[in-house]
């Protein structure tokens, strides 16, 4: 009785590891390639375990139901050919040797399209080298559990000109990064909890268009990049040391329009942008809140046009680098500024324009931009103290950083993000009765009878004989 | 020896104090501190100061808490809390008002009033009289404070709903510590001082020193000498008002990343360990000037 329990825990634990237990890739490989050119092949579905290469156009599908583990050894997929298609398949176990960058899928020729594929635990998500006119779509990667800085990139592009990147979502990886490729569109992707969101390195003429960049390092850095339209990104909370929503170190022609910048540390970064002489910079219609710093610039900052923005509740709004003036950029463009919520003029003819042109003067601010170090003592009453002693003497307040000659009355229109403010508020109520009871109680407990009142009482002559006696 | 002193409570004709006890006893000594204690809670209570600095601070939390939300739509994205840091300003410039000025006036005034010398005249010794006051004045400091926070969650909970209730309860006991901490260091200015308005003006100096002074010099010192990160934040935190605005953003923000450079020092170098050092700073500033007190106090010569 006992031994044919045995046997049958046995077997059962046999099946069940058998069903558990990946099967190994060589005839999924050998499928591959023995398919004719651009021949669609499904994959079983099941779990495999090994390395796929594939090395001449065919169309990959996984349908969804297909795992490949690569064993944390080298590329899981690596394609060599151009016109493949990788289609619904889950990617895990690269591994993580830095010398190959091994990666989830690794293309070292174009066009390819990957779309609908899951990659977990891999070092690097989708690496194309030399890969023109690629699509990737649709993909969710995410990395190993590594420190920021030893990870790899999420999507990395080398030399890939022509390439839609759309729909992915990737984080917990380093970046999402594009190296000296052009005419990119890349729009409708998510980065969350990574290094850089979107990094720009020697990258022209592209639309990055409706992103979502959240709680990285930066949102999205450009670099030696020119010519790029920066529309209608979701930029919120990429905080941190570095911590940028957008920055802009040395390119020309970038435009930055209807993006919201929430909550970042500095919500706008510009070193040296535009770089060359007859370059233009245009920064408008952004929703630039809630960021410890909204726009920093360095001194040598110029031909920037700044417009239509509404800067709200930022910490510090505009600060310069190190200290300076902003005088060599522009903030109104025919007429109109930016909207400013520490603005204190009036829109007496009401039509839309403030009346007196925005230049802020802070001395705390000033000291902050020639001190960092100094934004230790923000939310403090000596911040007030210095700021008070500015403006009773006028002498030692610092010229203006930056001067809008029309600052906008009102509000452009804001995007609300913020639906975890209308939350359930009956504990906060809770609260609030709580602690007043607690100071009624105490009150109503300790203050009403007093048993030593005769003691206390000694003040009368009277008591005191008594206690004598 | 306690059972008699049981009866005796109960019997409410006869006063607890007047029978004769022999002192060192755990039980008694309690009973004399929280007599002391009650007895100034009650004063404190019905006095004008505790009125004026209640009202005062309720009406300016009510006031923040509804300016810093008016027309915010985007309060999920609004890092710091621009309610938190209106509160963090004017507790900061408030609370060590009340409780410097209530304690430096707490033993200086019966010392000048003369009605000390009958309270030592009392079968209890000097530490009890003096923790009992503190007690007292403590518990008046905090209810007075739990009456503003209340009026201005209540605001909150209208406008805001329930966001961040966690971090509004741990503000709350923040601010209770750093009024004890500086109730500590009024009562030393107290018992140091003969008269009740010499101890007012060295209260009120070392407001001005705390709250301003000591920042402003840290300022001037960081611009001057160049000083590095972390000479800025072990020079700041011996202040408790910048540990204690710095426990309030931690708890808040999980990091200081706010504060720049030196509160992103702070973070890293001092990771899950930096609330409970910025709160045993507070609590050091609670415990020693107390016991500076007490021991000033037994050592004092007459009253």
């Amino acid at each position: 009785m006992r031994r044919s329990v045995a046997i049958f825990i046995m077997l059962t634990l046999c099946v069940l590891s058998r069903a558990l237990s990946a099967e190994p890739i060589a005839p999924i490989q050998s499928m591959i390639d023995q398919a004719g050119d651009h021949e669609r092949v499904v994959i079983p579905p099941g779990n495999y375990e090994g390395r796929l290469k594939i090395m001449h156009p065919v169309v990959i599908d996984g349908q969804g139901k297909v795992t490949i583990d690569g064993g944390e050894e080298g590329s899981v997929i690596e394609i060599t050919s151009p016109d493949v298609t990788i289609r619904g398949l889950h990617i895990t176990g690269s591994g993580q040797r830095v010398s190959d960058e091994q990666a989830g899928i690794k293309s070292v020729a174009g066009p390819v399209t990957i779309e609908d594929n899951v990659l977990e635990d891999v070092y690097f998500g989708i690496d194309l080298k030399q890969a023109p006119g690629s699509v990737i779509r649709n993909n969710t990667i995410s990395g190993k559990d590594l420190e920021i800085g030893r990870r790899g990139d999420g999507i990395r592009l080398w030399w890939s000109h022509n390439c839609q990147i759309t729909g992915n979502a990737v984080h917990s990886l380093r970046d999402m990064v594009f190296w000296y490729s052009e005419d990119l569109h890349i729009s409708h992707n998510t980065v969350t909890d990574s290094r850089y969101g979107l990094h720009f390195m020697y990258s022209h003429n592209t639309v990055i268009e409706e992103n979502d960049l959240a709680r990285n390092s930066v949102g999205i850095y450009l670099m030696y990049s020119n010519n790029i339209h920066l529309l209608r990104n979701q930029i919120y909370n990429n905080r941190g040391s570095s911590g940028y929503g957008i920055g802009l170190k040395d390119d020309d022609a970038i435009v930055v329009e209807d993006n919201d910048l929430l909550a970042n540390r500095v919500g706008l970064y510009i070193d040296n942008s535009p770089s060359s002489i007859d370059s233009v910079g245009l920064v408008k219609g952004n929703r630039i809140a809630f960021n410890e710093v909204g726009l920093l610039a360095t001194p040598n900052t110029h031909d920037n046009v700044i417009t239509e923005n509404a800067f709200i509740e930022n910490e510090e709004q505009v600060t310069v680098h190190g200290g300076g003036q902003l005088s060599l950029n522009t903030f109104a463009s025919e007429g109109r500024g930016n909207f400013w919520s520490d603005y204190n003029g009036f829109d007496q003819n009401h039509d839309g324009i403030g009346d007196f042109p925005h230049a802020p003067s802070s001395l705390f601010r000033t000291l902050l931009a020639r001190d960092p170090n100094l934004r230790l003592f923000v939310h403090s009453p000596a911040q007030q103290a210095v700021e008070l002693t500015a403006r009773a003497f006028p002498e030692i307040s610092p010229k203006p950083m930056f001067t809008d000659p029309a600052p906008l009355a009102s509000v452009p229109v804001f995007k609300d993000g913020g639906d975890a403010a209308r939350s359930f508020p009956m504990p906060m109520a809770a609260l609030a009765l709580g602690l007043l009871a607690v100071a009624a109680g105490a009150i109503w407990r300790l203050a009403g009878h007093d048993p030593c009142r005769h003691i206390w009482a000694q003040s009368s002559p009277h008591i005191k004989q008594k206690v004598q006696a | 020896m306690s059972t008699m002193s049981m009866q005796t409570d109960q019997d409410q004709s006869v006063p607890k104090m007047q029978t004769p006890q022999m002192p060192g006893s755990h039980l008694t000594l309690a009973r004399g501190v929280l007599a002391f204690a009650g007895r100034e809670f009650r004063d404190a209570v019905s006095s004008k100061w505790f009125l004026l600095y209640t009202v005062a601070f309720s009406v300016l939390a009510i006031a923040v808490s509804f300016v810093s939300l008016a027309g915010s739509g985007a309060q999920g994205f609004a890092g710091f809390g621009r309610t938190a840091a209106g509160l963090l300003n004017l507790i900061m410039l408030i609370v060590p008002l009340m409780a410097l000025t209530a304690g430096a006036g707490s033993v200086a005034g019966e010392r000048e009033r003369g009605t000390l010398l009958y309270l030592l005249a009392q079968p209890i010794s000097r530490t009890e009289l003096l923790l009992g006051k503190y007690l007292g004045l403590a518990v008046a400091l905090c209810c007075s404070l739990c009456v503003g926070f209340g009026l201005s969650a209540a605001v909150l909970a209208w406008r805001a709903g329930g966001v961040g209730i966690g971090s509004f309860l741990m503000l709350v006991l923040f601010t209770c510590v750093l009024a004890l901490s500086m109730l500590s260091v009024g009562i030393l200015i107290s018992v140091m001082s003969r008269r009740s308005g010499v101890a007012t003006g060295l209260g009120l100096f070392c407001w001005l020193a705390l709250v301003f002074l000591s920042d402003l010099g840290l300022m001037a010192g960081t611009v001057i000498f160049r000083l590095r990160v972390q000479e800025v934040f072990a020079l700041a935190i011996i202040n408790p008002l910048q540990a204690f605005k710095m426990g309030v953003i931690v708890n808040l923000n999980a990091s200081l990343d706010v504060l720049g450079p030196v509160g992103m020092y702070a973070s890293q170098t001092y990771g899950k360990a930096l609330p409970w050092l910025l709160a045993s700073v507070v609590v050091l500033w609670v415990l020693l000037p107390l016991m500076l007190a007490i021991v000033l106090f037994k050592r004092r010569k007459g009253i």
